[in-house]
């Protein structure tokens, strides 16, 4: 009895591999190994087909990795028409793909050494997906799934030439003028300090002039002696600095000068006279 | 006059609603054999139907030409495969070329087991298209292939509608279903111009292949995975748009609702829908820009009615000051098989303005402010540089299977007039400056009273004595 049931357990063992057989696509024997230039075949590691390699393989500058193994369908060794190592990017989804030789007795082989590679995986930061695709023409159902993690391993002193991005019609970066940044006053209160020491000046001038003994009081002389001239030359000074404070705030040029002409004539005028009359005084000694 | 008027204008409203691409309805069909007709009978009604006038002719017909008096002939052409390598004096490819640069847009369907023209070889090699050099060359597929018409080959690519190229440009070929791609010419796009774009791309399993010299294995594939493509497109900086399609066995009846098996899924494909979408984009019914109203303004603080009538043209100032807040808003329309709607671009995109002399100076995102009937009207709101010169508004527009927008309006930008600066006494600097000036003046005014009013004092006799 139990040897029936061993028997027919075999059987059904048996009839799963041939279903199998008819079914897929897979592969066995299959090492990865880098080797370094000069140096003989450094680490190798067997990969099977249904498990993801524990650790990533990395692949120097100077180092080719090989890739072997045998294409199965089913139990027997069989080329297919379509055996490629494909790298993915995982970041930016880039693929691609490099076709292993298969011999008719299914043996495949592929090497990869970095100037294979496409510079976004050179530049990659993350570790390069690395999948075998097996698949060929029949009722066979195909293979493809990860095998291993591959980092690339860059002499960072070796530059590397990154051809120009091309151009792709997009959104680009905003651009916001930078204005120059608006004139400054100084703080205020040194201003003021200083408007202040000015401003004193003025009474400061007043009071020198006052001890050195300036003072007006022949204002009414000379007001006595020539009343017209004298009211009207003052009186033009003033009136040309009124001028010059209405042109400061408000006026423009062409309403200020001939304002100023006729202030100007009256000075000159009146000026001659009240002039003579304050000559009259000194000649008089009383200057 | 005003009869007149209104009939012309009433007529040209016609003219637009009958015509549905939006530049034109005269369909070229060139095939060769009339017997194929058959096979794309219901693609060529469903043209049609949507307002083509189509007119099937012979690559070898005698009065065949795209262009007569140096204008277009036609405003579309769809170019089926034919039995013959050569297309005739007609369609040279400086000829197709020419018909491109005239606007006309071009719909080429490859077919492997027909060799491809000569003419159109030239013609993607002028648009950095490359297609494999060997007649026969086909894409296959261990994946995603139908496996009730192509058990063994593998040949029939069984493709979802394809999503967006990038995250910012839009899907016009989205859809619900599986495509069926038989016996494709694959296409690989050159890297370098922007004007080509994907339209339906290859599992990344695919690979292309020739029969005859590759029956065993494939050792050199022409490109494998999603570099290759099925569908491809580009789009002139005329806007002249070009599409080709690896397997014209797509287009055909027997494909657009046909019952397939995907792994062991039973689908039916929906080539019809694809074919739609993707003659619909070829001939200008879908993805065409239109730039309405114009403006910009000065922000003068009171709110702003926005002027979108047609009937009051652009006004726009023609002098801004440098440090201006100024405001800019555009209508976009967005042609959609028979008319014009608001154009809304992908979540992602954004539309900008530059306001630039030789370079931009100011690049902003717009947004959109307001919608009309058949516009979006999109704005934005800056102040203009501390530069003074010639400057531009401009809109450049430029995305994949969108037609290209590209607007200026010239401004001059100037410096502050001499009136326009704060006054002395607004600036504290200026103080003490302006103290100066006052004791200047009040001193000469004392001065001049002493100098002419001064009586001698004692001291001063006493010295003279």
């Amino acid at each position: 009895m139990r040897l029936l049931s061993g028997f027919v357990s075999s059987l059904l063992l048996s009839g799963a591999a041939i279903v199998s057989a008819a079914s897929s696509w897979s592969f066995e024997d299959a090492t990865v190994s880098v080797s370094s230039k000069g140096a003989e075949a450094g680490l190798k590691d067997k990969l099977s087909p249904s498990t993801v390699l524990g650790k990533s393989v990395s692949l120097g500058a100077t180092d080719t990795l090989k890739l072997l193994l045998t294409t199965t369908d089913g139990s027997t060794a069989k080329r297919p028409h379509q055996a490629f190592l494909t790298l993915t990017d995982p970041t930016t989804g880039l693929e691609e793909s490099f076709v292993l030789s298969v011999k008719d007795s299914g043996k495949a082989k592929v090497n990869l050494s970095h100037k294979d590679l496409p510079h976004q995986f050179l530049t990659s930061s993350k570790p390069i997906t690395a999948s075998i695709v097996i698949g060929s023409f029949g009722s066979s159902s195909p293979y493809k799934s990860k095998l291993f993690d591959l980092a690339v391993n860059r002499d960072a002193n070796v530059p590397l030439t990154i051809p120009e991005a091309p151009v792709r019609y997009a959104a680009e970066a905003e651009i916001h003028h930078i204005f120059r940044g608006d004139p400054e006053s100084p703080p205020k209160i040194i201003t003021i300090v200083f408007a202040a020491a000015v401003a004193g000046a003025l009474p400061i001038l007043l009071g020198v002039w006052a001890t050195l003994g300036a003072n007006t009081s022949h204002l009414t002389k000379a007001l006595g002696n020539a009343p017209v001239s004298h009211a009207l030359f003052f009186g033009s000074i003033l009136a040309m600095e009124g001028i010059f404070f209405l042109y400061y705030t408000s006026w423009n040029l062409f309403q200020m000068l001939p304002a100023a002409a006729v202030v100007g004539a009256v000075a000159f005028l009146s000026g001659s006279r009240a002039l003579s009359e304050v000559q009259e005084r000194r000649l008089a000694g009383l200057r | 006059m005003r009869w007149l008027l209104s009939f012309t204008v009433a007529f040209v409203c016609t003219v637009v609603v009958q015509a549905k691409s939006f530049t034109g309805n005269r369909l070229l069909v060139v095939l060769e054999e009339q017997a194929e007709r058959e096979k794309y009978s219901v693609f060529l009604e469903d043209l049609t139907s949507r307002g083509f006038t189509t007119n099937v002719e012979s690559p070898k017909a005698d009065k065949l030409s795209l262009l007569r008096h140096g204008e277009r002939a036609y405003d579309h052409v769809l170019l089926l495969p034919a039995k013959s390598k050569g297309l005739g004096p007609a369609l040279t490819a400086n000829n197709l070329l020419e018909f491109m640069k005239k606007e006309g847009n071009i719909l080429v369907a490859l077919s492997s087991e027909q060799a491809t023209p000569t003419a159109v070889q030239a013609l993607l090699l002028e648009l950095d298209i490359n297609i494999p050099s060997d007649k026969g060359a086909l894409v296959v597929d261990h994946f995603n292939y139908d496996s009730s018409s192509a058990s063994e080959q593998h040949d029939v690519l069984l493709l979802p509608f394809p999503a967006a190229v990038r995250p910012d440009v839009k899907n016009y070929f989205a859809g619900e279903g599986y495509i069926a791609v038989p016996r494709a010419v694959g296409q690989s796009l050159g890297n370098e111009s922007p004007l080509i774009s994907p339209v339906l791309r290859a599992p990344s399993t695919a690979y292309s292949y020739n029969p005859k010299d590759e029956a065993e294995g494939v050792e050199d594939p022409f490109a494998v995975g999603e570099q290759l493509n099925l569908v491809s497109a580009m789009q002139a900086n005329n806007a002249a748009r070009f599409a080709i399609v690896g397997s014209a066995e797509m287009l055909q009846n027997k494909w657009f609702a046909e019952k397939a098996t995907l792994g062991e899924k039973v689908i039916t494909t929906a080539n019809r829908e694809f074919a739609q979408k993707l003659s619909e984009w070829t001939f200008k019914e879908t993805g065409v820009l239109k730039v309405g109203k114009f403006l910009h303004y000065q922000d003068e603080g009171a709110s702003k009615k926005l002027n979108t009538s047609l009937a009051i043209p652009e006004n726009n100032p023609t002098i801004y000051r440098i440090k201006t807040d100024v405001h800019f808003q555009v209508e976009i329309s967005e042609y959609t098989n028979d008319h014009l709607a608001p154009f809304v671009p992908s979540p992602s995109d954004n539309i900008q303005l530059e306001f630039s002399m030789l370079s931009p100076f100011q690049r902003l995102n717009l947004s959109p402010i307001a919608q009309t009937a058949n516009a979006t009207i999109f704005g934005v709101a800056f102040k203009t540089p501390d530069q003074h010169g010639i400057f531009n508004f401009r809109l450049n527009y430029r995305r994949p299977f969108l037609t290209n927008v590209d607007e200026k309006r010239q401004v001059t930008v100037r410096h502050f007039a001499h009136d326009e600066w704060p006054r002395s006494w607004q600036i504290s600097g200026a103080w003490v400056w302006i103290g100066g000036i006052w004791v200047t003046v009040l001193g000469w005014v004392a001065f001049v009273a002493v100098w002419l009013y001064s009586a001698p004092s004692e001291r001063s006799v006493k010295k003279t004595q």
